[in-house]
């Protein structure tokens, strides 16, 4: 699955990153152990994982050698994999790439009608969205020190020591489980498009 | 070889789905089956839709539409075949099972899709049928691979759900494509009776709380595309609670599939008076809207409306999405008074509409009213049960229930996709109390609309198996009988009625046969004959040996064959040897009819499986 890599790729970056905010330097060797977890299982992924989808060859006489690597655009294509569903179940890109202003808010509201039902839908396939936290927003809530500290953002007057206490924002969303589609080995050379070009045969 | 393994296989008419049990684990777990969801993309689903897509060759990179368990691509089954199908329907072939029990057409001969302009590569019902197996099989066995466990269908007992109103005819075939398919033990069993074993299985020890003696539960199953009925008694035995299935519906063609479609010929008409135009590409956008606007609306009923938004197929979704609503007043009026009308039980369904000429196709219900087709269900049911003696003995209690019009069912268990929608089920609910002089009805709780068939297919293999937990009695869901031709004289202008004699009767268990002793008959070898079957579903009390004596009108004619039977020495061609007649139930539940010569050990078998115009 590449874009747990690639997820898992920008993650370590940002984790090593964040050892370098002087805000929050007691947190570095959390960041600096995760980063390095995180390496090591992308690691181990990028050793174990891989969809065959190649008729098993024959028994060869001689060990076959370690599989060769990934192209290089696997990663990228199933990042528009992802993105396709939500063009094609919820006309995403339309939306997004339509000049907006033109428009009055009701053929707007209609649009939008389209992409929140289908978007949804295409959401709820590939993953399980739930709130980071189940209180209201607007109610008074204490971090629990066992939370992960990318699941809280802190804002206002930060200081002295946790667990922090304050006005629950936004209650976030978390991810609890993915299900990507997967991608079938191909020789193209070329990525897959986010939405083909439709062609009505006569 | 001795099982291990359990899979209950729905073998839908919209949707597929299999459920894996392991006995030594007593665990049971439905199968996430993996399919191309566009090209070069796979995932996996819960369901198969039973859609097959024909491929044109230069259409699709052979490697992005070939499944990771295939050496070569072939036709795509599954999400993308029916999503990207539907925009090309000539290459599309659906509901195959429902061309398996067409009369008209020859379920082996490659038609599907049906009228497509195709020259080669189209499939039959029957080679369809194998498709989804093949791939559910294929399917299940990669993924059990990639986990670790080699698997061994020769230690699978596979259950294989089919409609309660299939014919012997479309249960020989379905059988037969599984094996096909490379199944090795492969039982069938009825839908509803299915839907039974998943809610008994659901509840646990307490179902035995949940019904009671006398109790008559009406499985009320109304999938995408076709409605199934079945009767099931519960009674005592020695102290125990004894299930029977003690009758089974007409095969219907009416669905959810009408009624989204109904739905949608409604909104297009609301578009239409506001002076908007819908292309074809539009209208499938408005089915899918109308279908997820209607379950907005019957889950939250505090909603008296739902805004509905159909894009155009163009880039451009400000300038040309169409916008309009569906209102609880429409829904109701198109659903719930349109297909669910509080019709009295003495209305039964309209017949054909009577046109001379008519399109070959498949032959859906003519009259769309739901509630008609169950008030005659339960109408023919009692014609049934008054039939046979051995079933109205499970009213002996009760014998009032016998003597009105029709036969009241004191519980309903319902199943498919259309009853997720609580009115609906309220309306039907309603409906049989309306019936029954307002006294209630109640629901049997458990109802798992999409999976509980394939469920229950895999509860029942493993009871089947360990010989343990609840089985319903159910035996042939027909009787059967063989057409013969009488020494009469001829009259000019005259055909005499075809009489019928009973080989078959209702309820004849697995593993049992019957011989009828004292007929010998005159069986014609050597030359083509024409040998014709008949059967009913009302007809609960006659028994072998019994002769019908104007078939073609009490009887419905099954499948109708030329065979040339193999000769027999000293019988010259065309001379009629005598023969007695033995019908068998084999244990996996095939009919088989053998002509047993009266002084020798010849004997010739007789399918019924080959269903001819």
């Amino acid at each position: 699955m590449k874009t747990h890599a690639l997820i898992a790729g920008i993650t370590i970056a940002v984790l090593n990153g964040l050892i370098l905010v002087p805000d929050l330097r007691p947190y570095a060797a959390y960041f600096l152990a995760g980063a390095i977890t995180l390496a090591l299982w992308l690691i181990a992924r990028s050793l174990i994982y891989r969809e065959d989808t190649k008729p098993a060859p024959a028994a060869a006489p001689s060990a076959p050698a370690a599989p060769p690597p990934p192209p290089p655009k696997q990663a990228e294509a199933e990042v528009i994999a992802v993105l396709s569903t939500f063009q094609e179940k919820g006309r995403l890109i339309d939306f997004l790439m339509d000049d907006i202003t033109a428009y009055s808010d009701a053929q707007v509201g209609a649009a939008a009608r389209v992409v929140h039902q289908g978007g949804k839908a295409a959401l709820l396939e590939h993953f399980t969205v739930v709130p980071v936290s189940a209180e209201s927003e607007g109610s008074r809530i204490t971090i629990s020190p066992d939370a992960p500290r990318s699941h809280y953002r802190l804002t206002g007057k930060l200081a002295g020591d946790g667990p922090f206490t304050g006005t629950l924002v936004h209650k976030g969303w978390k991810v609890e489980s993915v299900k990507l589609p997967r991608l079938l080995d191909s020789d193209d050379a070329v990525l897959p498009p986010l939405a083909p070009a439709q062609v009505e045969v006569q | 070889m001795e099982k291990t393994f359990v899979l209950g296989i729905d073998l839908g008419t919209s949707n597929s789905a299999v459920t894996l049990t392991d006995l030594a684990a007593d665990s049971s777990r439905v199968v996430e089956v993996t399919q191309l969801l566009g090209p070069g993309q796979i995932g996996e689903r819960t369901t198969l839709p039973s859609a097959i897509y024909l491929p044109h060759p230069e259409e699709f990179a052979a490697e992005s539409v070939r499944l990771p368990w295939q050496e070569v691509s072939g036709p795509i089954v599954g999400q993308f075949a029916r999503d990207h199908g539907a925009l090309i329907p000539d290459r599309l072939v659906t509901s195959a099972k429902s061309w398996l029990s067409n009369p008209h057409v020859d379920p082996r001969s490659p038609v599907l899709p049906w009228n497509a302009e195709l020259s080669e590569g189209k499939l039959s019902a029957f080679e369809a049928s194998q498709s989804y197996l093949v791939h559910l099989k294929e399917g299940l066995l990669h993924a059990e691979k990639k986990d670790g466990h080699d698997r061994d269908l020769a230690a699978v007992q596979v259950v294989l759900t089919v409609p309660a109103s299939f014919d012997e005819v479309a249960r020989a075939l379905t059988a037969d494509a599984a094996a096909a398919a490379g199944f090795h033990d492969v039982v069938l069993l009825e839908e509803p009776q299915a839907a039974f074993y998943a809610w008994a299985e659901q509840a646990g020890s307490e179902w035995r709380k949940q019904v009671s003696a006398g109790d008559i539960v009406l499985v009320c199953d109304v999938g995408g595309g076709t409605a199934d009925f079945s009767l099931i008694a519960v009674s005592e035995e020695n102290g125990n609670l004894a299930v029977e299935r003690i009758s089974v519906g007409e095969h219907l063609l009416l669905g959810g599939d009408n009624m989204d479609l109904a739905l949608a010929y409604t909104l297009q008409a609301q578009l239409e008076d506001s002076g908007k135009t819908l292309d074809e590409w539009q209208f499938r956008a408005l089915i899918h809207a109308a279908s997820a606007a209607k379950v907005t609306l019957f889950s939250n009923e505090t909603l008296n409306e739902v805004p509905i938004s159909v894009p155009a197929r163009g880039s451009g979704l400000f300038a040309s999405t169409l916008s309009t609503t569906l209102s609880r007043t429409t829904l109701e009026a198109v659903i719930c008074d349109g297909f669910f009308a509080r019709t009295g039980v003495d209305e039964m369904p309209e017949e054909d509409g009577g046109a001379a000429l008519q399109e070959f196709g498949l032959p859906y219900a003519a009259d769309p009213v739901v509630s008609k087709h169950l008030a005659r269900f339960l109408t023919r049911s009692l014609q049934n049960v008054r039939a046979s003696e051995s079933l109205s003995q499970l009213f002996s209690t009760r014998p009032a229930a016998l003597s009105g019009g029709f036969l009241r069912p004191t519980a309903v268990l319902f199943n498919g996709g259309v009853f997720k929608a609580a009115p609906i089920r309220r309306r039907v609910l309603d409906l049989l109390a309306s019936w029954s002089a307002g006294e209630e009805i109640r629901e049997l709780a458990g109802f798992q609309p999409d999976l509980a068939v394939s469920k229950g297919a895999a509860f029942y293999g493993r009871n089947r198996v360990t010989g343990q937990g609840i089985r319903i009695k159910a035996g042939t869901a027909r009787s059967y009988y063989i057409g013969l031709e009488s020494a009469r004289p001829a009259v000019p202008g005259f055909k005499p009625p075809v009489k019928a004699l009973c080989v078959v009767p209702q309820g004849m268990e697995e593993g049992s046969a019957h011989l009828i002793e004292d007929r010998q008959f005159g069986l014609i070898v050597g030359k083509p004959a024409v040998f014709r079957f008949f059967s009913s579903e009302i007809r609960g009390g006659d028994h072998p040996g019994e002769l019908i004596a104007n078939a073609e009108k009490a009887l419905e004619e099954t499948s109708q064959i030329e065979v040339s039977l193999p000769p027999m020495e000293a019988f010259p061609a065309g001379q009629a040897v005598p023969v007695r007649l033995k019908s068998v139930v084999t244990e996996l539940g095939n009919l088989e009819l053998w002509m047993e010569h009266t002084a020798s050990e010849q004997r010739w078998k007789v399918e019924f499986q080959v269903r001819m115009e």
